[in-house]
């Protein structure tokens, strides 16, 4: 996803807007974008169970009016951990490597944060170097391979942010144990 | 849609049926759907839509078009004919296509994918009676056939396969066949007659001495026989290369490893098999060449031809639960690669001694899995290894555990093996040579996870030793032989939980677990495992030395036996030099940290303190090693610096021990060679550790990197100028 691209378009990194999933206007700006970069195809029903239930966690990119990019997340519990999941991540080819990913997933983490997940995970092609050094960078870990994971034989990482616990749970540390 | 009655003269009303306009139904069902409901119900949610349908699945995607929508179709279509041509070159060609296409899905099956898209795309295996009339295709069916049915038996009994289960899915399939094995005696036939009309010809021609080759090669390089004989050679390598195969595998399931050597000669076989199968291959193409197109080593045939009678999308509902994507046969060159490795991997197992000795065993199995066998392979070995609970199914794991901690040969009879927490422990050691017959993705997560388990078996057995005797110091003299099986598999069971512990840790390695950034910490806490494995290690010899020394009833110690037993021994020696490289990477990777800010990667949303707790947490809840932490990480190397690191180099140290252990390995091929790599990483970074030194902090165009270039998980300093 940030390989770099054939023909980049020209813009000032203040020229894009980022907003959070405002409504249904949203879904089929994000469905066209993933259906056109992403290899799994998806149904509509798919789309929606992630913006219904999580719309402030999906945001999009715009430049001048037109859709660039877009993140799909989703939190919830997974054994005794509340955790936050990257769905899916696209930037067309002519926008990559300006930090709209990242910006993106920043933004989908930070609110993640703030609703009290305590660590976000995903996963990524072990050969999809751009992936692994956008998540790398924000402080993800290589925790787990998955031995061939996607249909095609590759293997995956799954990648697992950890929060800092917040500060009131350092007072009593032993009843952590 | 019109409120007018369809007239659909295929389904007439009857007496008690009539047409009635369902618009309003649908209008009223769609004002009641919401957005984003597939079914309006009140147990069926957006998650339950989004899992109800599968794009491409053609179990529900009816939309997915095939060529034909069933086997009866593709064959009434002429997709495999029986014969397969009235013109007997164009048979050979095909059939030999047939078999060659069928080489390369057998590999790209073994390699991952679905029995169903793969061997079962021929339409000839799906209905194998209708072969009869073509002796050989038929019988090439049935050993394709019974070869699958064998390995998918092996590999669902190894149960190595967790994350390769779309291998033994076989569902639907027609994998079994009565009397598969007269095909191999009617193979077994043909091969004879063949050799004999062969040896007929080799008698007849040449006078010169030919070098000790199997037969067929000796013809194949020295007579010329006519391009027709040379087909049925062709044809014959790989029905007789499947006939030996399956007598492989069927050789390697007998119990107690009583086939291996049987297993050996059939190996042998194939790999001639192959051999010449690869070299008919030229012959075929120059032969019979056809012009194609692209590149011929992507051919999944050897003459580059697309073969007759396969179709992947025939079985679609069988083939696994996800879509079918289009999956890549193997190209039939690297199908022979494939089988070439596989066939050496089964050898390295058949030619294994089936040593009692439990350490032996670890090391052995940890170096067959640097050359990442593939699953076919691996679970061959496991189910070598552990048979009906037992080691090589005749060893109890309580035997070879008193064994393997050295205790005498009569404790393995004792009743002490009836206790729970005994009991456990042996199947601890079995499970642990079953994970490590995993693929490593696989082996590092059920160590880490079972890191646990050993730490309790400690535990419960040190209760239990506490219980029973009370407080009583390790050098005490008494007899007791209970006394002694606790004291001893107590300790080996403390150097086997840190011997995991270092496998889960190198694993991280081989896996492009760590980023370079991450290096410091995984160093520290390898120096960490690796000086409490090396205690463990040299207590653990220490007292199987006393044990050895108390058999030979000697009444004084002669020097040189005293000599013996201060000497460090070679195995303790070999694991201090990977400490002093573990330790000479943290500093360096720290003072590096420390000096000019390299190797650190700040994020915005967590600390360096996170990263650490993730990646030791199964460590760290297992307690291995005690009173390890972040703040004594930190407090080990927030003040290293170039100057600090200049006062002492253990890389010296670690090239020194390397060289001093070499001799006690002279018979150990493995280890002198992992002690060259060693070597070869200590003075490399020797000498990028003396640079740094000298120009690190002043020098901005200095760029130090850290590759896996000389070890697999000792990196080697790269120093360069950008």
């Amino acid at each position: 996803m940030e390989a770099m691209p054939e023909e980049k378009a020209e813009f000032e990194e203040a020229e894009i807007k980022y907003v959070s999933y405002g409504g249904e206007h949203h879904l089929p700006l994000i469905m066209n974008l993933v259906d056109q970069e992403l290899s799994e195809p998806y149904s509509i029903f798919t789309y929606r169970y992630f913006v219904y239930l999580w719309p402030q966690l999906s945001f999009l990119a715009f430049h001048k009016g037109k859709c660039v990019g877009t993140v799909v997340c989703k939190m919830g519990e997974h054994r005794n951990t509340f955790r936050g999941y990257i769905a899916m991540l696209v930037v067309i080819k002519p926008y990559r490597g300006r930090g709209i990913a990242t910006e993106l997933v920043t933004r989908s983490i930070r609110m993640m944060m703030e609703s009290g997940c305590e660590e976000v995970t995903l996963e990524a092609e072990v050969t999809n170097k751009g992936a692994l050094a956008l998540y790398g960078r924000l402080g993800f870990i290589r925790a787990k391979r998955l031995f061939h994971y996607y249909l095609n034989g590759v293997d995956a990482f799954r990648l697992k942010l950890l929060f800092p616990p917040p500060p009131r749970q350092e007072l009593s540390p032993s009843l952590d144990t | 849609m019109d409120g007018h009655s369809p007239k659909l003269a295929s389904i007439p009303a009857s007496d008690s049926t009539v047409w009635a306009d369902a618009s309003p139904l649908l209008q009223a069902a769609c004002t009641g759907l919401r957005d984003g409901e597939l079914i309006h119900g009140d147990n069926f949610n957006l998650f339950a839509a989004m899992s109800a349908l599968e794009i491409m699945d053609p179990k529900m995607d009816s939309g997915i078009v095939c060529t034909y929508y069933s086997i009866d179709e593709a064959i009434e279509n002429g997709a495999a004919p029986i014969p397969i041509s009235l013109d007997s070159t164009i048979d050979v060609q095909r059939t030999i296509d047939i078999m060659d296409h069928l080489l390369a899905c057998e590999a790209a099956w073994h390699k991952g994918h679905s029995l169903a898209q793969t061997v079962f795309s021929c339409i000839y295996l799906l209905r194998l009676d209708r072969t009869a009339p073509h002796a050989l295709l038929h019988s090439y069916c049935r050993v394709i056939r019974a070869t699958c049915k064998a390995v998918v038996s092996v590999v669902s009994d190894a149960r190595a396969h967790e994350e390769e289960d779309l291998f033994t899915m076989t569902y639907g399939l027609p994998l079994n066949g009565d009397g598969d094995d007269k095909c191999l005696s009617m193979l077994n036939a043909v091969e004879e007659t063949i050799s004999r009309q062969l040896r007929a010809c080799k008698a007849a021609s040449s006078k010169r001495r030919l070098p000790e080759v199997p037969i067929l090669m000796q013809i194949w390089s020295h007579y010329s026989p006519t391009p027709i004989w040379k087909k049925d050679f062709a044809k014959l390598c790989c029905a007789v290369y499947a006939f030996h195969f399956f007598h492989v595998l069927a050789c390697m399931k007998r119990p107690q490893g009583r086939g291996l050597e049987s297993a050996r000669k059939h190996i042998a076989s194939c790999m001639t098999e192959l051999e010449s199968i690869l070299k008919s291959a030229d012959f075929i193409r120059s032969c019979f060449g056809e012009s194609y197109e692209g590149d011929i080593d992507d051919k999944t045939t050897a003459s580059g031809r697309e073969p007759i009678g396969f179709d992947a999308m025939l079985n679609s509902r069988l083939s696994a639960p996800t879509p079918p994507r289009a999956i890549k046969i193997l190209s039939w060159k690297k199908a022979v690669q494939y089988f070439v490795k596989l066939l050496h991997d089964l050898d390295v197992i058949c030619s294994y001694p089936l040593d009692p000795h439990l350490e032996s065993l670890l090391r052995f199995v940890v170096q067959f899995q640097i050359s990442q066998p593939d699953l076919v392979a691996r679970s061959h070995l496991q189910l070598l290894l552990v048979q009906d609970g037992k080691l090589y199914g005749r060893d109890p794991f309580f035997a070879v555990i008193t064994k393997a901690a050295a205790l005498p040969e009569a404790t393995k009879n004792h009743d002490i093996q009836k206790n729970e927490s005994i009991l456990q422990l042996g199947m601890l050691v079995m499970n642990l040579l079953k994970i490590l017959c995993t693929n490593a993705a696989w082996q590092r997560r059920k160590h880490g996870k079972f890191l646990q388990d050993w730490r309790v078996i400690y535990v419960q057995l040190e209760l239990a030793f506490r219980n029973e005797f009370g407080e009583v110091s390790s050098s005490s003299n008494d007899e007791n032989i209970c006394m002694k099986i606790f004291q001893h598999i107590l300790l080996w069971v403390e150097e086997k939980t840190y011997w995991i512990a270092f496998r889960f840790l190198i694993l991280g390695f081989e896996l492009e677990l760590y980023s370079t950034s991450e290096y410091c910490m995984v160093y520290w806490y390898l120096y960490a495992v690796l000086t409490k494995l090396a205690e463990k290690t040299h207590l653990k010899i220490a007292v199987s030395y006393d044990i050895a020394k108390r058999k030979g009833k000697k009444k004084k110690d002669s020097p040189k036996d005293l000599a013996r037993e201060s000497r460090i021994p070679p195995a303790v020696l070999f694991l201090q030099c990977y400490i002093c490289l573990a330790e000479g990477l943290t500093m360096i990777l720290a003072a590096l940290r420390n000096e000019i800010s390299v190797f650190q990667s700040p994020g915005p949303f967590n600390t360096e303190q996170e990263k650490f707790v993730q990646h030791f947490e199964l460590l760290q809840r297992a307690c291995i090693p005690d009173h390890v932490s972040y703040p004594s990480y930190k407090e080990s190397t927030t003040h290293a610096c170039f100057s600090t690191l200049a006062m002492y180099n253990y890389f010296k140290d670690a090239q020194r021990i390397a060289k001093e252990v070499k001799s006690s390995f002279s018979n150990d091929p493995d280890r002198l060679a992992e002690l060259r790599k060693l070597e070869q990483v200590a003075e490399h970074n020797s000498v990028a550790q003396n640079l740094i030194c000298r120009l690190g902090a002043l020098d901005p165009s200095l760029k130090v990197s850290f590759e896996l270039s000389h070890h697999p998980f000792f990196a080697t300093v790269v120093v360069k100028r950008s």
